[in-house]
This record gives C-alpha cells, structure tokens and sequence, in this order.
C-alpha cells in the first residue's frame, strides 16, 4: 500500500518536474543563440521565406502555423543546416503539442554537426524519460554530459543531473541516483530554483525511502515540505503534505500524519476548487461565448429586420414618389388640357359673339334695305297710277341701287360660308390682272357716273400675278364698293400698280372720306370683329373687309390700308407672282 | 372677217337672254339656244358652230356636263367650249374638270366677262395661251381659221379666204379678195402657224396662199394672183417653183 503511493507520487513528480527543467532550457535557447543563428542562416541563404515565416509563427507560440511552413521549407530545400532548423522547430512544436513519437522522429532527423544537437539530445532524453524509457533516456543524457562542449552549452546542469538521477532512480541504480540528485539538488540550491528544488528533495527522499533509510529520507521530505510553503504551486504543497502525512503515518505520529493530510486534501481540495473554477470558469466562458453568439445572432436578425425595412421604407418611398410624379403629370396634363379648353371655349365665344353679331347687322341690312324696296314699290304703284311717269325713272334707280347692295351683302355672305367650310373652288394661276379689273370695273361704271367719279385704270397690260380668278374679283368688287361708298360726289378712283418687286402691289386708291387710325387698326386686326363704322349715316358690316382679308391671304398675300381722314384711302392688295417658269 | 359663232346651252331663258345680249353687243352670231342636252347636240352637229357656251345645270341636273362628256368623246368635230355656272361648289367643279373645259363663266357676268371667257377657251383650245390680252399678239390661229381680236370683239377670217400675206416687224397685214387688214403676229410665229402645204414664202416680206397663185414670173420676179394682185418672188425663194407642175 505504502510502495504503491510512493511510487505514484514520484511518477506525478517526474512529470511535474521534467515539464519545468525542459521549460527553462528552452527559454534559453530561444530568447538567446537559437534567436542569433536561426536569423543569420535565413539572411545568409536564400530560398528561406517558409523558414522565416516558421521561426515567426514559432516565436508566437503558433505551433501549426510553425510545423505547416515548417514542412514546406523541407519540402523544398536541401540545404542540411536550414533542413535541420526546420526539423528542429518541427520537433519542438510536436513536443509542445504532445505528439511525442513525432517529436522524437523529427528530433533523430537532425544531423549531428547541428549546431544546438546538444539540445537536440536533451530534447531526446526527456521525450524518453516521459515515455518511461529510462535506458534510452539515461543515454542520451549521458551523451550530453560526456560531450566535450556540454560545459559551453546552454543546457541546465542542475536540470540534467537531475534527469539523470532519475532515471537511475527508476532503473533502482539508487548509488548512481543519489550522486545525480543530490549534486543536481546542490546545483538547484545554488541557481535560487525553488520548485526544482522541492521536487529534488522528495525525489531524494523518496530514494532513501525506497531504500528503508528513512533516517535519511524524513529531513529531505521536511525540507521539502517546508520550501513548498514558500511556492504557490498547489500541486507541490499538496504532494508535499502527502509524503509528510505517510512519513507520520509510517511513524505512527497518527495526530501529525492527520494534520498533514488534512492539510494534503485541503491543497487538494483548492487544487479541485481551482480546476472547478477553471472549469466553471470554461463553462462560462461557454455560456457567455453561446450568449454573445446569440446576441450576435439576434443583432444579425435585427440588422436583417432594419435592412428589409430599409428596404420596404426606400420602395415604398420610391413608390409614393413614382405616384406623386404621375399625380403631377397628370395634374399638369389636366390643367393644360383646361387651359387649352378655356382658350378654345374664349374664341369660340368670340367668333359666336361676331357671328351673333354679323347675323344681327347682316339681318338689320336686309330689313332696311327690303323695307326701303317696299316703300320704293308702294311709291312706284302710286305714280303708275296717277299716270305721274315722270318719278318713274328716278324710283326704278333707286330701286336698282338697293336690290345691288343687298345683293352685295348677300353674295359676300355666301362666299364668306363657303370660305368657312372650304367648299369653294380655288385654283391659284398666272394671271393678268388687266382684264380681271377691267371686269369688275365694268360693273360700277354707272354707279360712278352717277356720283361723278372719275375713273382710272393704270394698270399695264402686262402685269401678272398668281391669284386664283373668282377670289381675286370678289376682293376687287368689295374694294370699288367701299372706294364708291366712301367717296365725294365727284371724286376720284384710280386702280394702279405700285410696285412688282416682290409682290404685286394692286392699289385701289379713293379721294374720300378717308378714315381715323384706329379705325384702320381695327379693319386690319385679323379677329375683328364687324363693327360699326365711323360714318354712322354709311353703315356697313365689315363683313367685306373681312372677307377680303380672308381670300388675300388665301392667295398668299397680304392685304394693307393707308388712309388720311378727308383726303382719302389706299387698299393695297399685294399678291405673289407667278414663277417665272410656271 | 365674220363673226364668232355661238352655240348657247341654256334652259333659263332669262339668262341666255342676257348672254345674247350680251354677246350680240360685242358682234358674235348666236347659233342657237338650245335648252335641253338632246337640242344641243342636234344643233351643235348641225350647224356651224365656233364655241359653246354650256350650263352645268340642265333643270336640277348636271346636263351639261354631259353634253361636254358626249361631244368630248368625238375629237374631230370637237369644239371649245365654256361652262357656265351659278355654283362656286366645289363638287360641281370636280366633275366638270374632268371634261375639261376651257373656261368656266359664273353667274352673274357682265358682257366683259363673257368675252373674256370665249377669248380664253378659244386661245387655250387651240393652245395658244396668253394671246388675246398680251401686247405682242391679237390673233389665234386654228386649221381653217384665223381669230382676231380687234377693238375689244373676236372676229374671224377663213384662211382658204387669204390671198397673201404682207409681214413687216410685228404686224402682219392680210389681203383677202375683198379687204385687207393688220394682225399683231411676228413672222416665225405666223410661218410656224400656218399649213406649210398652203402657205409658202415668196420673199422676206411675203407670205403666199399656193392656191391662189396664177402666174409666176421668173423674168421680173414677180407673182400674179387670181385677183390680179402682183407680189414680188425673190430669187432666195426659186424652189417653190417645183411644188407645181410645169408645163413645158
């Protein structure tokens, strides 16, 4: 029973121990030559990136990232001293991974003009030691200690005795174990290694247990004992505790062996309650990591949720501008349709309020003129019955001179419809104006020898225009109407050419009563409505005018009035010419 | 010189009045009025007849459009013809068009008008636009006639009837056997005119009719007519001479 937990107790210890010696030499290692030469192999050959980026990753801690651009290096250099650096790193980092076997194939594949194959060996040996391979350990290190550079080499001596004495001590060669531990505790005491020391003191002691010197083993295990109580490793207090709490036992110092134990499980306990804690601790860290992923998560729906109503916000805000925009357009639309309705709707109110008009004066003419035709007649019957043949002549004139105006008035009125509904026949030629006034002419002869007004026609024969015949003969008959209208008994009308640059500029040109500006202006206007004109007593429609403006500019001309009030009026017709092959 | 003679389509008599009237104060012969489409026809075949004045409407319908479609149809003894016409519409005029008249007439006219539209269908059915009222010419001429506008009336003058013709600048001065009379024609013009079978040059200044020569004396140079007239021959002009056959 007692064999059993002491050799129990020394395998936790050489584990314990060993991980801490190992531990120190390699920090050495690193921080110093390995440091220096791995660096100046990199710089001095080339194609050593992997290897950088190994040493790089190594010196982190990053023992995969070390061991993957570790054997990338191997696979492409052959190069002895960098391939050796790489199974050196390779080694370490399976060694740190606990991935032993490994370790030690890479460690053998080092060659041994390396320069750190001192570290190498000791690598080695404690690989072995931890497999429990003692034989295999003990040569290795012996190796070390009989190599002749083993004194300038970085490897702990405290460290290494130490290893050695264990594994004598595991082999039983307890002669050999006790010179190895206790030189190797001299060494520890020497280097302030307290931990080290604690554990080669119950190392020793355990010997000398094991040899039934207990003698000689019980001040060791106090002097472990009592170090322990100035480290903070639980571990080594606990074991500690232990060994003193069996040392007693075997003693049969029952009261101290229990003090010792329970402060053994009490360091055990807080050994536990700190594993405990690290574990709760884990979990936590568990739960909290799971409770951040959750967070993490509805954080991530919620950002999903606001992206989507991000995303409805900005199609429902496209949406309602998209119908705003066809709102407008249609509203636009709408008011400019109404615009247009309303302009239409004014103008045809105007030309139904000229039309209205027209009608009324165009009716009140024909009245007056039929009610003077009546009276005229009544006359006419009383004379021929009074046989009075005398006032005949006289009556019948008058009676001509009323059925002409009428007739006038009524023939522009129907040319004037058919001009509205474009029935009327038109067809614009070469014409000579000459014969064309001549006829027109022809008619009014009588009406100014009554009045006494001379009449000039000044027109050449050869003066050609491009009008359309009919049209033209009912502006001309229009404008002698108006020109023997408005003037004085014994006045002057002459029809003349002005100018045949451009246009052909026809005048019919009247000494008469002439006409105030405004009313020009208002003859001119193009929607003039029929008006009363100045000379009440000489009442017109103004249809004629009308008409004559409508059927010039029919023709493609233009139609133009120069007046002076008392001295007379200038109607200028002004019609294309023909071309000149045409 | 005789006068222009009328055939007149009308079936209003107040109108045709009016256009006899009219017609007769500026020296035309009216043929005949006649008032429907089938009196028309039988005057127009009948008798002499220079141009036709033609009412569209016959009564309500367009008859006499269809006189102008009938004697259309027969080219040879086709004659000008003018429509007269109340109606600006348009329709009527479509379909009048397309027997293409010569002039068109409205309603109501003064005798100017009427003379005027005689003159421009006579000119335009003989092709020969812009004659009457230009300065330069006063004359139509057709295959047997010549017609002149002197003093504001068309006269005309059979051209069998012409002894010869005198040219100087642009007149040209026409001898019949019974007068004698000057036109407003230059010489290429009246040459290009005339029959060439008929009419052959005798000197610069002379136009002869070939069947009224008698006597060709190429001593003198000089031709004598059937009326005894004597014109002069010119050397330039000897080849006349073998469009006849001698006698040796």
């Amino acid at each position: 029973m007692l064999i059993d937990i002491k050799s129990l107790l020394s395998i936790i210890f050489l584990f314990t121990i060993s991980h801490i010696t190992v531990r120190a030499g390699e920090n050495q290692l690193r921080k110093s030559d390995l440091s220096i030469s791995i660096e100046k192999t990199i710089l001095r050959n080339q194609n050593t990136e992997y290897l950088r980026l190994a040493w790089s990753y190594f010196q982190k801690n990053n023992w995969d990232s070390t061991l993957a651009y570790s054997v990338k290096q191997l696979d492409v250099t052959k190069n002895l001293e960098i391939r050796n650096y790489a199974h050196y790193l390779s080694g370490n980092c399976f060694r740190e991974k606990n991935l032993l076997n490994d370790a030690k194939s890479e460690f053998t594949s080092i060659t041994d003009n390396f320069k750190f194959r001192l570290a190498v060996k000791s690598n080695l040996g404690e690989i072995y030691l931890e497999q429990n391979n003692f034989i295999q350990a003990i040569k290795y290190f012996e190796g070390i200690e009989q190599s002749p550079d083993y004194l300038k080499s970085a490897i702990t001596k405290s460290a290494l005795f130490h290893d050695i004495g264990l594994c004598h001590f595991h082999l039983l060669h307890y002669r050999q174990a006790e010179k190895y531990l206790i030189e190797g505790a001299e060494l520890q005491e020497g280097e302030k290694d307290t931990s080290g020391l604690i554990a080669s003191y119950m190392d020793i002691a355990n010997l000398y247990y094991e040899q039934y010197q207990d003698a000689l083993a019980i001040p060791y295990f106090e002097k472990a004992y009592q170090l322990s109580k100035r480290v903070n490793n639980f571990e080594l207090k606990q074991n500690a505790a232990l060994n003193m709490a069996v040392v007693e036992e075997n003693r049969k110092h029952y009261k101290e062996a229990l003090v010792y134990r329970a402060e053994y499980e009490a360091w055990r306990d807080s050994l536990t309650d700190q594993n405990k804690v690290w574990d709760i601790a884990q979990l936590e860290k568990q739960f909290a990591v799971k409770e951040k992923q959750k967070e993490v998560d509805v954080l991530a729906t919620e950002n999903k949720v606001k992206v989507a109503e991000r995303n409805s916000f900005i199609y429902v805000a496209v949406l309602l501008f998209v119908l705003l925009g066809t709102g407008v357009y249609f509203y636009r639309l709408n008011v400019k349709r109404s615009k247009t309705i309303f302009a239409q709707k004014t103008e045809l109110d105007e030309l139904n309020a000229a039309k209205d008009k027209l009608f009324s004066i165009v009716s009140h003419d024909l009245r007056s003129s039929v009610n003077a035709m009546k009276t005229s007649n009544t006359n006419l019957q009383s004379n021929l019955a009074t046989k009075n043949y005398a006032e005949l002549d006289q009556l019948l004139q008058t009676n001509s001179a009323i059925a002409n105006g009428a007739y006038n008035l009524l023939d522009n009125l129907l040319h004037w419809a058919l001009l509205q509904t474009e029935q009327s026949y038109f067809k614009q030629e070469s014409l000579r104006l000459f014969p064309i006034v001549e006829q027109v002419a022809f008619n009014y002869k009588h009406l100014m020898l009554e009045k006494n007004i001379v009449f000039e026609q000044l027109i050449p024969k050869s003066t050609v225009a491009f009008a359309d015949p009919e049209s033209l003969k009912i502006v001309l008959r229009n404008l002698f109407d108006n020109a023997i209208k408005f003037s004085k008994e014994g006045g002057k009308i002459a029809v003349y050419v002005r100018s045949e640059i451009d246009l052909v500029e026809l005048v019919v040109e009247d000494t008469g009563l002439g006409m105030s500006e405004t009313t020009r202006l208002n003859l001119l206007k193009t929607t003039a409505q029929p008006a009363k004109k100045q000379h009440e007593e000489l009442v017109g429609t103004g249809l004629g005018l009308q008409l004559c403006k409508s059927m010039i500019a029919k023709n493609g001309g233009m139609f133009t009035i120069e007046s002076e009030e008392q001295v007379g009026t200038k109607m200028i017709v002004s019609l294309p010419k023909p071309e000149k092959n045409g | 010189m005789d006068n222009v003679r009328v055939l007149i389509i009308e079936d209003n008599p107040a109108e045709s009045d009016a256009l006899v009237k009219a017609l007769e104060a500026n020296q035309y012969t009216v043929v005949g009025v006649a008032q429907t489409n089938r009196e028309a026809l039988e005057l127009f075949y009948k008798s002499a007849v220079d141009i036709v004045i033609i009412d569209v409407f016959l009564g309500d319908i367009p008859d006499g459009i269809t006189f102008a479609e009938t004697i259309t149809t027969v080219p040879n003894s086709l004659k000008p013809f003018v429509f007269l016409t109340s109606s600006n519409d348009r329709a009527v005029f479509d379909r009048a068009k397309l027997t293409k008249p010569y002039s068109f007439l409205m309603k109501p006219f003064n005798e100017l008008e009427v003379v005027y539209a005689i003159e421009m269908a006579i000119e335009r059915f003989y092709g020969q636009n812009d004659v009457f009222f230009s300065e330069e010419q006063n004359t139509v001429i057709s295959n047997d006639y010549l017609f002149i506008k002197k003093n504001n009336t068309l006269k005309k003058v059979l051209i069998s009837e012409i002894c010869y013709i005198e040219v100087e600048e642009r007149y040209c001065t026409i001898f019949t056997e019974k007068e004698k009379f000057v036109i407003l024609m230059s010489l290429t013009k009246i040459t290009e005119l005339l029959d060439a079978s008929r009419f052959a040059r005798t000197h610069r200044n002379f136009i002869v009719n070939l069947a009224q020569i008698e006597e060709i004396d190429t001593t003198d140079n000089r031709i004598v007519l059937q009326g005894k007239q004597v014109i002069p021959f010119s050397e330039k002009y000897k080849d006349l001479i073998q469009r006849f056959r001698l006698l040796k």
